[in-house]
């Protein structure tokens, strides 16, 4: 691989990059702050700044200083202003799971999923970051434990610790 | 439930299908494991609003050529705009704020000053007063260097400040002169108090106090109803004769040179002379001391022999 090729501002490997790591940021920032729109903002200007510095920043750096720089700006933002985390507009069911069901079962589980949804709005910013990361994006405890640069045991307890404030905020439905 | 157990990451392992078979089937017989089972089952069906990657790859692309200024947060933005607005609000406050108003007479003028309250103040030659206008309803202080005199309308505590004292009053007329090593305040009407860094005294109209370094305070009384020099008259009461030489100095912007050094410059003088007519000022003096003096060419340096 020749020195351009490692470098940020060589544009194939920018873009290879973006696409490998920008969604993973956008839900990561948005679990963290709780609005997806303004993690897409977030998202952007994090590359921007990475590109604008990238011949200061190597290929095997980037991952680390997007998430430091998109870390930064959100908790800057989360400073001037409180936000809780939203879900209505941004997260979905996936159709396949909902077809099949009789009407009656339906409503049951719409009923259910409004209550999972506002239990996990409700947890803990460091408990929903791992247990969404988990189970939307299918990150394995190694992966996030990489992204928020603690180990692989704190994932673990924070996941256990998720399932337990949901199960004693959802009840006996 | 789980959160008495001692394994705090049993359930991270169970979501992760780690657990051993038994500790599975221990689980699953437990009547918790439906509860569990639900939440995780709700959980897996979610999903997030679809990221259009490469729509945001072309934002990224179309926004990097321009600048990074443009899409970067307020927060960020906001800190010129705030460095602006603060240097403005400091020159405005450097305007707005420093109302200090300040008067000065040179050689031989008066100044008359109507003061915000409509009070008076005539500042007489080489003299030098400034007061807060702003501030001036609430606090009645003028500092001032030289002489003055004051026409003080009623009101709150009218304070003169000068480095030899103070004289403050509620409303009258009087005299401040404060020089080098000289203090004097005169009560022409009404009632001043004069704080001096030797005594505090009270004046009521017709009374004078006077301080001059070296020398015990004096107080005596007069009839007259305003200073001399209002009337362009300099009028001297058994005063060191350097004063009336400075005050000489100060009128007709000359300086005195004295030749002879047999003449004593602390010699008592009383006496007056015009401030309008440096001539007869220069022979008012100098023929009463019975000394000789020469105005030089240069109309401004006079000397003294005897």
């Amino acid at each position: 691989m020749s020195d351009s090729k490692n470098s940020t501002c060589d544009e194939q490997a920018f873009n290879q990059f973006f696409k490998s790591h920008a969604k993973l940021l956008r839900s990561y920032l948005y679990y963290k702050f709780g609005d997806l729109d303004q993690a897409e903002d977030i998202v952007q200007d994090s590359f921007i700044k990475l590109w604008n510095n990238c011949a200061k920043v190597p290929l095997d750096k980037a991952k680390s200083y997007v998430y430091t720089i998109a870390t930064n700006l959100g908790i800057s933002i989360a400073r001037h202003q409180q936000v809780k985390f939203k879900h209505q507009k941004y997260i979905t069911q996936r159709k396949s799971d909902v077809t099949n069901e009789s009407p009656e079962f339906v409503m049951l589980e719409k009923e259910y999923m409004e209550k999972l949804k506002n239990a996990i709005a409700d947890l803990p910013d460091r408990q929903r970051e791992v247990f969404l990361l988990s189970r939307i994006d299918k990150k394995t405890y190694r992966e996030i434990a990489e992204l928020s640069n603690v180990s692989v045991k704190a994932i673990e307890k924070l996941m256990h610790k998720a399932l337990v404030t949901l199960r004693k905020k959802i009840g006996n439905i | 439930m789980f959160d008495d157990k001692k394994d705090d990451i049993f359930l991270s392992r169970w979501v992760n299908g780690d657990l051993s078979p038994e500790e599975l089937n221990e689980f699953q017989s437990h009547p918790e494991y439906e509860y569990y089972m639900k939440i995780l089952a709700g959980a897996d069906t979610l999903d997030l609003t679809e990221y259009d990657v490469d729509t945001a790859l072309r934002n990224i692309k179309s926004n990097k050529q321009t600048s990074s200024n443009k899409t970067s947060k307020p927060v960020i933005k906001l800190w010129p705009y705030l460095a602006v607005a603060a240097s403005i609000a400091i020159i405005f406050g450097l305007f707005l704020f420093n109302t200090n108003d300040s008067f000065a007479t040179s050689y031989g003028e008066q100044l008359t000053v109507i003061l915000p309250d409509g009070s008076e103040m005539i500042l007489n030659a080489k003299s030098e007063a400034s007061f807060d206008k702003n501030n001036w309803d609430a606090n009645r202080n003028i500092s001032l260097e030289g002489e003055a005199y004051f026409k003080v309308k009623k009101g709150s505590k009218f304070t003169v400040t000068t480095k030899n004292g103070d004289v403050s009053v509620l409303g009258t007329q009087f005299n401040v002169q404060s020089q080098a090593s000289f203090f004097e305040a005169v009560c022409y009407e009404g009632k001043v108090s004069v704080t001096s860094k030797q005594e505090n005294t009270i004046l009521t109209a017709g009374k004078a106090y006077r301080n001059i370094t070296n020398t015990p305070p004096e107080h005596w009384t007069f009839v007259a109803q305003e200073p001399s020099w209002i009337t362009n008259t300099s009028s001297f009461r058994s005063v060191p004769l350097h004063y009336v030489f400075k005050e000489l100095e100060d009128q007709y912007n000359i300086s005195i040179n004295i030749k002879n050094p047999d003449i004593n410059i602390n010699t008592i003088y009383t006496g007056t002379f015009p401030n309008n007519d440096m001539n007869i000022a220069l022979k008012t003096v100098f023929s009463t001391l019975g000394l000789q003096y020469q105005l030089l060419q240069n109309g401004k340096t006079v000397v003294v022999e005897n």
